[in-house]
């Protein structure tokens, strides 16, 4: 199976990385500036959340295949996600435009 | 990070008059223009695709079936979907942004889009686009 249980420890990761994108980087939330960012092409890595219509998800999955970006599906729904970044409000799609200090970019992929 | 809203490209109109029907891009403005102050393209699209043509078909019927009725059109990027297909047809000439100012130059430019989009339909390329979308 495909990574069927991630482990605590990338979980972890994701959030660390994601919080210092938070705090350092440029990001986008929610599904029309993930589309705008995809479409004028600032967006480097798309993460969705396991909770996304499937619709919607395969939309911004086939946008980002146009736009050869990384697609990232969170581990968690989309009240988890508002909490990763940080936030009081939930997010089922964000779009990082610029990392910062991070290296969420080089990482994630991979396992994406 | 690539561009993909390029010329060529052929999308869907999600939303207006035409929606659901295939277009072609002619020319983008990703930063938008002072009279559309966001990212929009000029596109070349089917307005009535052509009909099934089948093997008994008259050669009249043939040419009555494969009408195309073509349009032109100034849509923003966010009414718009954009697949993987594209169609190299040369519209550059023919269908630019004075173009839809007025209703005659709108008549003839769709007229010249017709002529090129049937030219294209006749030779069986680009089956996909001449095809109408189900939904």
């Amino acid at each position: 199976m495909v990574a069927a249980k991630k482990t605590k420890k990338t979980h972890e990761s994701i959030n660390n990385r994601l919080a210092l994108v938070m705090k350092s980087g440029k990001y986008t939330l929610g599904y029309k500036t993930v589309l705008k960012s995809l479409r004028n092409s600032k967006g480097k890595l798309i993460i969705i959340a396991n909770n996304c219509p499937p619709l919607r998800k395969s939309e911004i999955e086939y946008y980002a295949m146009l736009a050869k970006v990384g697609v990232h599906h969170y581990n968690g729904n989309n009240v988890d996600l508002g909490t990763a970044c940080g936030k009081y409000y939930r997010v089922c799609c964000l779009s990082i435009i610029d990392p910062g200090d991070s290296d969420i970019i080089k990482s994630m992929p991979s396992d994406a | 990070m690539v561009k993909f809203l390029k010329p060529n490209k052929a999308v869907i109109l999600l939303q207006g008059r035409f929606a659901g029907r295939k277009a072609v891009i002619v020319r983008s403005f990703d930063d938008g223009s002072r009279d559309r102050p966001y990212g929009h393209c000029l596109v070349a699209g089917i307005s009535k695709y052509p009909a099934k043509v089948i093997r008994k078909d008259s050669s009249k019927k043939t040419a009555k079936k494969s009408r195309v009725k073509a349009f032109a059109k100034m849509v923003n990027y966010s009414h718009v979907m954009p697949t993987r297909y594209t169609l190299d047809v040369d519209l550059k000439d023919v269908v630019t942004a004075d173009a839809l100012q007025s209703r005659d130059k709108k008549e003839t430019t769709g007229k010249e889009i017709k002529k090129r989009f049937e030219e294209r339909f006749k030779t069986g390329k680009n089956r996909w686009f001449f095809s109408k979308l189900r939904f």
